[in-house]
This record gives structure tokens, sequence and C-alpha cells, in this order.
């Protein structure tokens, strides 16, 4: 019944009617596509739009009366990579990155792998923990760490009442004080990638490589390790991306008296005025944080070899 | 070339007696299959040899020496899984390696004997694939390989044909067995398919509930089972229920049942009146229009009911006069058809007895 219309309509304008059909015949085929519109309409308006307008700003002329002056220049971006200080700091925020990740690695994946082998009743309890730094919101989570570190905190009370360091030992406003924070916060980034890729690799072949005649280390390092290298890998660029851009954990542990990219983006933004050096500066950590995880990527990749 | 001996192996997992005080002593060089059901204790014995189950008591001797307390890694073993277990990173080369390379053996030693051995598993050429671009088959020959390499003192074979196709599933049997011949190990080999278990064995254990039910070859477990359970699990079995009437030999007996009086053998001492069982075998009976006029030779009456066709035999099941029915395998050119009265004949000797 309904195809007649159709012939009617293709006999009067065949060509018209050709095109109609096939946009028709895409759009019933690819329909899902359509599903995909929200969220490209949001992030083009809120992610890309954003960045797009961030690009044209680092390449601005600076001004000291308004946001920018006219004309476009790459002095902002010359001397973000000549001046010694930016460098400086640069190196500081990849280091500090680097060490995060590495300490939350060590730290994560034995437990990690207790989670991943465990049978205990109470695995659902130990999931809770491991999310546990999620579900206190930053500032307070801060502000905790603050009671337990300050120079008059309760750590430092305490050393001082059993007379250990009459001193006290400086725990905040440096490296280790910013440092627990995103451990603390950052760990489950690290380890639920680690205990997924543990979870896949078989038992069997923990007890093929000791009936072959290796211990427990052994074991680890040339069986378990390496399979779950994956895991490792993905939690690693998950804690480096987020250390590298932390910046309310650093403020309020660190107090501006550690240098780092992201607290000096934002010294640059608020009070010193200067946009489009600032956004220079914010494009050269995230091509920099590109790179590192380039190369991260490409190292771990070639001990993956055997693995996909 | 090590004995291995179990002595009063225990082991329980809360409630659940796995492996009730089992005691074996396997021979150099021997074969021994651990056969029965899932859950009867036989895997659990097999990983306390490997090391990876601890026991709550008894012990485990290589050559008369108590290696209970030895880590998994100490104790020389070689062990294939069900899953072969291969490491999915490494390739077969690498595979092969990882063991010798905890023995710390020299480079040059270390290929020879990967060379040697991916001779007799027939691999050489394939050192450089990963085990996933392996087919089943050949992935179950490099577990056999990368266990083997390492010269252990005992090989551990837990149900390693399950996951191949049936008819390779029956070359392997003989493919595993020439090679453990051929090696000259001791083996331990778990499975639950009885007819693999008598290919490759030179004894079979038969497990229940975690203790031996029967120990023998294969000969002996099939014709003379010692139980009803082992009967039952091993093959198929008719079971007449009836008493003792008479002895009239070492080992012969005459039963009464309510179908008639039987003629069996037995080594058990059974009194006159005791109740005993008959087991027979479906193929050793025959079907005869006629009862047969031999003494030693037992004849029932019934009626078929079911024939049913395999190729290689025929089928029958008979209904005798007391309604219980008895399976009958014959020459598969054997012509008695649906409610034919019948004679279900067969020799005393083929008969035997089993306590109730």
């Amino acid at each position: 019944m309904t195809v007649e219309p159709h012939r009617l309509a293709l006999q009067r304008a065949p060509a018209a009617r050709e095109t109609r059909h096939r946009v028709a015949t895409w759009l019933r085929a690819n329909m899902v596509l359509l599903l995909i519109v929200p969220t490209l309409v949001f992030l083009g308006c809120f992610l890309v739009a954003p960045y797009l307008n961030m690009l044209v700003m680092s390449f601005r002329n600076p001004s000291t009366t308004s946001v920018f002056a006219p004309g476009y220049t790459v002095a902002n971006y010359g001397k973000a990579l000549t001046d010694p200080y930016y460098l400086g700091v640069l190196a500081q925020t990849i280091e500090f990155g680097i060490v995060t990740t590495a300490i939350c690695a060590t730290i994560g994946y034995p437990v990690a792998y207790h989670l991943a082998r465990t049978r205990s009743r109470f695995k659902g309890l130990l999931y809770v923990g491991i999310l546990s730094p999620l579900l206190v919101g930053v500032v307070v989570r801060c502000y905790g760490w603050i009671i337990l570190l300050a120079n008059n905190g309760l750590i430092n009370n305490g050393v001082k009442k059993l007379g250990l360091f009459p001193h006290g030992l400086m725990l905040m406003y440096n490296a280790f004080g910013v440092g627990v924070g995103l451990v603390h916060v950052f760990l489950p980034f690290m380890i639920l990638p680690i205990l997924s890729s543990i979870q896949s690799i078989d038992p069997a072949l923990e007890e093929a490589a000791q009936s072959l005649g290796a211990s427990r280390t052994r074991v680890m390092l040339r069986v378990v390790i390496p399979l779950s290298l994956p895991g490792i890998q993905a939690g690693s660029i998950l804690v480096f991306v987020l250390t590298i851009s932390a910046y309310v954990i650093p403020i309020l542990l660190g107090a501006l008296k550690i240098k780092i990219m992201p607290t000096l983006v934002i010294q640059l933004l608020i009070d010193a005025f200067l946009w489009p050096f600032g956004a220079a500066l914010a494009f050269i950590l995230a091509a920099s944080g590109a790179a590192v995880v380039y190369i991260f990527i490409r190292v771990t990749g070639r001990l993956m070899k055997g693995l996909t | 070339m090590t004995t291995l001996t179990i002595s009063g192996l225990t082991k329980r997992f809360g409630e659940v007696t796995a492996v009730d005080d089992l005691s074996l002593e396997i021979a150099e060089g021997e074969l021994v299959s651990l056969l029965g059901p899932s859950g009867c204790g036989k895997t659990t014995t097999l990983r306390s040899i490997a090391g990876f189950v601890q026991p709550d008591a008894g012990a485990i001797l290589f050559d008369g020496i108590d290696i209970t307390s030895f880590a998994p890694e100490r104790r020389n073993i070689g062990m294939v899984f069900q899953n072969y277990a291969l490491f999915p990173h490494m390739t077969v080369r690498e595979n092969l390696r990882f063991g010798l390379e905890m023995r710390r053996i020299g480079r040059k030693e270390m290929a020879e004997r990967i060379g040697k051995v991916l001779d007799i598993v027939q691999l050489a050429g394939l050192e450089d694939r990963y085990p996933r671009q392996l087919s089943g088959g050949q992935q179950q020959r490099v577990a056999l390989a990368r266990s083997l390499v390492i010269e252990p003192r005992v090989l551990l074979l837990d149900e390693p044909l399950t996951n191949l196709d049936a008819k390779l599933r029956e070359e392997m049997r003989f493919f595993i067995r020439s090679l453990q011949k051929r090696v000259g190990i001791t083996t331990v080999y778990v499975t639950h398919d009885q007819a693999e278990a008598m290919v490759i064995s030179d004894r079979i254990v038969v497990m229940f509930n975690g203790r031996i039910r029967q120990l023998g070859d294969a000969t002996e477990i099939y014709s003379h089972p010692v139980s009803r359970e082992v009967a039952d699990f091993i093959g198929l079995s008719n079971f007449i229920d009836g008493r003792v009437k008479a002895r009239t030999g070492d080992d012969r007996y005459a039963v009464e049942t309510p179908l008639g009086e039987i003629w069996c053998r037995s080594v058990l001492t059974l009194p006159v009146g005791n109740p005993a069982t008959v087991v027979v075998r479906p193929e050793s009976i025959e079907l005869k229009r006629e009862p047969s006029n031999d003494g030693n030779v037992n004849s029932i009456a019934g009626r078929v009911r079911d024939r049913f066709y395999l190729g290689n035999i025929a089928g029958y099941r008979v209904v005798c006069a007391d309604g219980s029915v008895i399976q009958v395998q014959e020459e598969p050119w054997h012509a008695s058809a649906v409610s034919d009265q019948v004679w279900c004949v067969f020799a005393g000797d083929l008969a035997w007895i089993i306590r109730q």
C-alpha cells in the first residue's frame, strides 16, 4: 500500500527522489549516531571552544591596561621556554608527577594484588576502603590532613609530647605534605586498573611458574607484574596527568611554598593578570604532560609486546 | 627416577574432608591415574603432591624423603594444568626456558635441552610463536614440553586432555603414554574419564569421597570391581541382589536371586546365607533362543523391551520375570527384536560378586 505514492514520487522527480531516498537510507542505518549529538554539542561549547579561545589568547600581545593588546606574537612561548625559572618549575612539576605516580604504583600494587586474589568475606569492605578518599570532598579531605600535619597538628603535638623531636617535624608546606595529599586521593586511580588486570590473570599461571621452580618473588617479577602491565600503564597515566594538573591540594597543603605549574598559572592569571602568558604556560604544561605520557606509552608498549 | 609415597594424606576444607587418610605408593617410572567423579579428592591429592595444598595430616615422600613442608618451587616437579597455563607473554622458547632459568642452567645446555624436548613433542619450528598463535593440541604439547624440559622427579597431570576435542583427545592419550614410557618418569595423572585412565595407566586409583576405593590395573578394575560404586562408575553394569547359597570352590559361589540361581566368582570369603550382589557387564551376556545346558553357564529368561544400534554394538534392555531390567550388548548383527522372548546367557566366570 505504501509503495504506491513512493513510486509516483519517483516518476515525478527521479533525481531528487533518489537523493532524498539515499539520505533517508543513510539516516536509518546511522540513526544511532544521533545519540552522540548532545555530547558533541556539550563538548564543543564547553571544552573545545574554551580551549580554542585559550590557544588564541596564548598568542596575544600582553597589555598592562587590558586583557590583551592588539596583534599576535610568539613571545609568550619564547619567554616561557627560555626563562630558567619557568623551565625549572616545569621540570619540578613533571618530576613531582613522576614521583607521585611511582609512589602510588608501589603502594597500590600490593593492595590491588591482594584484593584481586583474596576470597575474604570483607572484600566489599576493602573496596569501600580503597574508594573512601573519593567519597570526601577535596577541601574537607585537605583540612583533615592539615589537622594531622600542621606545625601544631596532631602528629607534631604527639612527637613533641613524647620528646622525640623537640622542634617538631616539617610535615606541611613542602613537597612531603602535598605528596601525601595527592597520593591519598589518587591511589584509587592506580589500584582499580591494576586490580582489574590482575583479576584477568589465571592463578594457574602463578602455580605453573612455582612448579617450574620460581620463588614467590620471581613469580611476581616474571609473571604477575609483566602480565598486569596494561593496568599499571593505565593507572600511571591517570595518576600522572591528575598530579601535574592538581591545584587545590598543592594550594592547601603546600601554600605556594612548592612551585608547580598549575599554581603558577593561576597566580599569573588571577594575581598578575597576565592572561596571554598564563595561557601559554598552561599549553606548555599540557604539551609536556602529553609528551611524557607518549614516551611512557612507547616504553611500556615495548614491554607489553607479547600481550596483545 | 623417583618413588613417590603418599602416607595418610588428609585435607579438610571447612566441614568437607576432601582427602581422607589416603596412602599410596607409586613406583619408579610408573604412571598411576587418580580416577573419580568431581569432588572425590583427586585434584586435591595432586595439588598436595605439587605443594599447592598443605595437607592437614600425612606426608608426601620422594624416594623416602619427606617433602611435605617443601614449597612447590623446591619440589622439582613438572605439572601440566587443565588449561595448560602457558605464559601468554612469552614465546614457546621463553616458556620452555623459564624453568631452566630458575635452575640457572647454562646457555648451551639450555638450547640443547629445549631442542631435544621440542623434538620429542614434535613442535620444532614453532619456538618463536606465542601461545595464542598455537592450536589447542599444540599448546597442550608445549605445556608437556615445559614440564619435562626441567627433568623433574615427578610429572603431575591435572586433567590435561579435558579441553581438547574428542578425536585429538584419543590421539593424545597414546602420545602421552608413549612419551611417559620413553622418558621413564614417575607420573600421577588425574582424570574423570575412565577410558582415558584405562588407556594411559599402569595402575588406576578409583577414588570416592576422598578415599581410595580400588587400586589395580585396568583389567582388575573393570572385571573385578570391589564395590557397586566402582562398578557403576567404570562402564555399564547389571546388578542382581541375592544371597549366597553355596560355595562350590575356592572362588566359586552359587547365589540365590529373584531371577534364579546364579553361578559366579569372587575373591571375597562370603559365608552361606550372606547377602551379596552379582555384577555382570552387558557385553558378557549373550541373547539366545534357548537356555544353556552347560552347568557353569547362567541363563535368565526375559523379554526384549528396547533395542538400539550403535554401529559397533547392538544394545538391548531385557525385562525379567520380577520386572528388573538387564542391559545387554550384542554383536551389531544380532537380530533379536523388541518383545522377543529370550534367554540372557552368561558364563559363571564372567559374573562377579560384591558385598551389598
